[in-house]
């Protein structure tokens, strides 16, 4: 049973599916599926930066953006091919990330998400007005990118890369979870100051936390920019971040599982969306306010619920699951200090 | 007896309240030592101070003859001495045995590339840090929570385990902000033999603020009493409690004359 239903199978189907699209599928079929791939690697890097280090921060449209327009312009200006290109913008991506780290030392909550929100959108302002460098508003079509000898078109040479990019992020981002970084970034989410008293230096991890999600945001860019073969600042403003916060939301903060359940999930419904003529924008919205309000650990703690084979490391339970699990405990056993029994009468008023 | 903490004229002030003025303590290995006052002594701001949160205006902490002047709190942490807060700091969002292993965290060698890719020498380490928490869980008799979320527990077991996960490195010396505080009269009985296994079996130096007479006079070997920022009396509790300044300080100067 837990064969057949565990995440690792979910795994296996979605990434096996999606290896066989390209010989299966029309264009526009292909071009979602990548997109697909895309949204997983940004989610599991915003995850990464949000849902375990808990530092809300509103720049992921703009690292994305940067790893494209850094990969792009790299090769329009300098000529560079892309196999270096790609690297580049992703280095830059994670070098801007990490610079917000310093404001993210003094601030954190509402202050730091309105930080962030405004070098945002100084980054796409630069993207649409400094036109010597970016090309501004209208964007620029890097050169294309040549994958010889392998004998593929650009437009699958890129989503195999991205498939392959996409599975090697996934392991990386559940491996560094389950060590003691991702125990370090829980911790600095769920307090500071006993972070700090065990010994967590608070610089290093989120310095970390940024550069890490500045990475896989840049990676993305990359290879968006060469999918796509136009790079323009219109694909990444605040309705990009909404997505890409989204996509986090609804899979599942604080679970990198989570993360690919709602990056399949998002891009699904934005092509949904634009099929039914819907606003993306309002439809966006209100389905991230809906999730806050209601299911805040998102659909993964459904899944986990119900379905055997889906644990991850550092669960992150709500409030309401917690005292289920107390109740349960609590009619079991009672044993000196351990008992459960004093729950009541020593809980602080 | 050899000191293993040292505060020497530790004088801090906020915005023109003076928190602390030239408090100067000893603290010696494997003691358990109580810090008492009223509200607004200056307990807390000690701690603090020893911990590395506060920087004192003036004075200095010594640990080991270590200096700590300048340090960080993590960097204290790392130098062996803990702490516990008044508010459980359990983290919600790990299970308990993650929370003890955070403990560990210093111990950790393999940098993000062992972690990445999940090197051998990391697994080795996990299974290490591992066994080293299930050790110190079963010390306080906990061994049975290690998969719980740590919101699942109640106040007094997040307090037990939270003293737990300050043990599991090894520290020389913990600071204990109100342990009992919120603990009923049987729970505050089995704290005390827990913080004699600790100072007796472990070796370590207890520094405790506690409000619970009880719990102190009947723990601690030494008794520091605060009072307005200043150190108003040090000694033995049975000294400690027929001192009169102590007795002023507590009820009142016309109690203290009777």
């Amino acid at each position: 049973m837990q064969f057949f239903l565990g995440k690792r199978t979910f795994l296996i189907v979605l990434f096996g599916a999606l290896l066989l699209m390209p010989s299966l599928a029309n264009e526009y079929h292909i071009f979602i599926a990548n997109l697909v791939m895309l949204y997983i690697i940004l989610a599991l890097g915003l995850n990464m930066l949000i849902g375990f280090a808990g530092q809300l921060a509103f720049a992921n449209a703009a690292m994305y953006g940067i790893g494209a327009y850094g990969a792009g312009l790299l090769m329009k200006h300098f000529a560079w091919p892309y196999w270096a290109a790609a690297p580049g913008g992703m280095l830059i991506a994670m070098a801007a990330g990490t610079l917000l780290a310093l404001p993210a030392l003094r601030m954190s909550g509402i202050y730091l998400a309105l930080t962030t929100l405004a070098f945002a959108q100084f980054v796409w302002w630069l993207m649409t007005h400094w036109t010597s460098v970016t090309f501004g508003a209208g964007g620029f079509i890097p050169p294309p990118i040549d994958f010889s000898p392998i004998p593929v078109t650009q437009e699958i040479g890129i989503y195999y890369l991205t498939w392959v990019a996409a599975i090697l992020l996934y392991l990386a981002a559940k491996n560094t979870m389950a060590s003691s970084i991702g125990r370090a970034f829980v911790a600095i989410r769920d307090g500071e100051v006993a972070a700090e008293s065990l010994g967590i230096n608070l610089l290093r991890y989120k310095a970390l936390a940024f550069a890490i999600s500045g990475f896989y945001a840049g990676t993305a860019g990359a290879l968006y920019g060469g999918m796509l073969g136009f790079v323009g600042p219109e694909s990444f403003d605040l309705l990009q971040m909404i997505l890409h916060k989204a996509a986090v939301v609804i899979g599942g903060l604080g679970s990198i599982i989570g993360s690919v359940i709602g990056g399949v999930l998002l891009t699904v419904s934005v092509e949904i969306t634009k099929e039914l003529k819907w606003s993306i924008e309002m439809a966006f919205g209100a389905l991230l306010m809906l999730f806050v309000l209601f299911q805040p650990t998102g659909l993964v703690t459904f899944i986990k619920r119900w379905v055997p084979g889906w644990r991850e490391h550092l669960q992150y339970l709500p409030e309401r699951e917690a005292q289920r699990s107390i109740d349960v405990e609590a009619s079991v056993e009672d044993v000196g200090i351990t008992s459960t029994d004093e729950s009541a009468q020593e809980r602080r008023p | 007896m050899s000191i293993a903490l040292k505060a020497q004229s530790v004088s801090i002030a906020f915005g023109g309240v003076a928190a602390l003025q030239d408090v100067s303590v000893d603290f010696p290995e494997r003691e358990i030592i109580g810090i008492i006052g009223p509200n607004g002594a200056g307990k807390t701001a000690l701690l603090n101070v020893i911990c590395g949160m506060t920087p004192p205006d003036e004075g200095e902490i010594f640990l080991h003859d270590v200096s700590l002047s300048g340090m960080k709190p993590s960097d204290v942490a790392s130098l062996g001495l803990r702490r516990t807060f008044q508010s459980s700091q359990l983290f919600p969002g790990m299970s308990v045995l993650e929370n003890m292993m955070c403990g560990l965290h210093l111990m950790g060698s393999t940098k993000l590339f062992g972690a990445v890719f999940r090197s051998q020498a990391m697994k080795d380490e996990e299974a290490e840090m591992r066994r080293r928490a299930m050790e110190a869980l079963n010390f306080v008799g906990f061994k049975h929570f290690a998969d719980r979320p740590g919101s699942a527990l109640s106040f007094g077991q997040q307090r037990i385990i939270e003293i737990a996960r300050t043990l599991i490195y090894e520290p020389k010396v913990v600071l204990l902000d109100e342990p009992a505080v919120g603990l009923s009269v049987t729970r505050v009985a089995e704290l005390e033999t827990l913080l004699r296994r600790i100072r007796d079996e472990r070796g370590v130096t207890l520094i405790m603020i506690e409000h619970v007479i009880r719990l102190v006079m009947g723990v601690s070997d030494r008794i520091v009493v605060l009072n307005s920022g200043q150190k108003i009396a040090e000694g033995q509790p049975a000294e400690v409690r027929n001192d009169p300044m102590v007795i002023e300080a507590y009820l009142g100067h016309q109690a203290a004359n009777e």
